[in-house]
């Protein structure tokens, strides 16, 4: 009897750590097991500037939801972002793709607009300002004056 | 005095939008939307390479000109709207009226005396896409130094008429640009702190 107690307790420790390390991997990894929370919204950028799925979507420097999926449409980025119910984003708004410091993550900054009309689940966000390309900016100014 | 350098530092770089919309001289295809914005940039070129509008005496008339062709093509209560974005809802019918006014000086303020620097610069459009009521027409404009700069307007259409609403150039946006300058002046101090500063800059002498 005694022994059968704590083959038992053995038992439900392992389940308890697997459990632990499938929710640890979940967590960490940024996986979606229940499906999502909240309403996809796209964006068509000329520039993606390396911007992945699982990149930040911010406004006001709050993360507010992440990048969903990223494809070529167009030969143009489309940004699928996956936002809140509770964080709506306005006909106007404007997306832009940014970097963290001067070499930093990519994330997508929303700007709210003053529309009164909203953007609903998988509408667009049409005004958009894509990556500022660094290099291309210093190769204009070194080499722009032939 | 910070805000002053940045206000200023955004303008300059507006500049660059109005002194395209003078520039756009290259043949275009097809398209409502590059061909509204042909016609005011060749009017306003007119305007600007004409003799007889030249110099300091002038400048007031010249201005008065290249307005009206600007008025045309913009529609300011867009602009205006999407710059306050949305500390807009807020405001009085004569608080907006207001400040559609004052942003429209202070561009043209800004804008209007760098038109007169146009020395022959070449556009050329390179797209227009149009989805539903939304339309953007993409230029290039090639400097003497053959470097390229990328402007992109957005148009709504209202009633058949294509109207600009936001310009950005090389990728930054005139609307974004400012929607940010606003919102955290009007955050950190009030509407109406706001207003002064434009005032102010409107007014001041060059």
């Amino acid at each position: 009897m005694k022994r059968f107690d704590l083959e038992l307790c053995v038992g439900l420790f392992m389940i308890l750590g697997i459990l632990c390390m499938g929710y640890l991997s979940i967590k960490l990894g940024n996986l979606e097991v229940l499906g999502s929370q909240g309403y996809e919204v796209e964006a068509v950028f000329s520039n993606g500037g390396g911007i992945k799925s699982g990149s930040s979507v911010v406004i006001a420097g709050v993360e507010i939801g992440r990048v969903k999926q990223v494809g070529l449409n167009d030969y143009q980025a489309r940004v699928l972002m996956d936002l809140p119910f509770d964080v709506k984003i306005q006909e106007d708004a404007i997306a832009s793709i940014k970097t963290r410091g001067l070499i930093g993550d990519k994330f997508i900054e929303i700007t709210p607009g003053g529309s009164e009309e909203l953007i609903g689940p998988g509408g667009r966000i049409r005004d958009t300002q894509s990556a500022v390309d660094l290099e291309e900016l210093i190769s204009n100014y070194v080499f722009g004056k032939l | 005095m910070i805000e002053k350098y940045r206000i200023r530092h955004c303008l300059c770089s507006l500049l660059g939008g109005f002194l395209l919309m003078v520039i756009l001289t290259s043949p275009c295809f097809a398209g409502a939307p590059t061909d509204g914005i042909k016609k005011t940039t060749d009017r306003i070129l007119v305007i600007v390479s004409d003799p007889a509008l030249k110099g300091p005496e002038n400048r007031e008339k010249r201005a008065q000109l290249i307005r009206q062709a600007v008025d045309e093509q913009f529609n300011w209560e867009a602009m205006t709207k999407r710059s306050l974005a949305r500390h807009w809802r807020g405001r009085t019918e004569a608080e907006k009226k207001e400040f559609i006014d004052l942003f429209g000086k202070l561009l043209e303020r800004t804008y209007l005396d760098k038109v007169g620097s146009y020395s022959g610069e070449k556009v050329i459009y390179v797209g227009e896409t149009i989805d539903g009521k939304y339309g953007t027409v993409t230029a290039k404009i090639l400097t003497h130094s053959r470097t390229e700069v990328l402007v992109r307007y957005r148009l709504k259409e209202t009633n058949g008429d294509w109207r600009v609403y936001d310009i950005s150039i090389e990728g930054v946006s005139l609307v974004n640009n400012y929607r940010k300058q606003f919102n955290s002046i009007i955050l950190r101090s009030s509407y109406d702190d706001l207003v002064a500063k434009l005032r102010e800059k409107v007014a001041e002498k060059d």
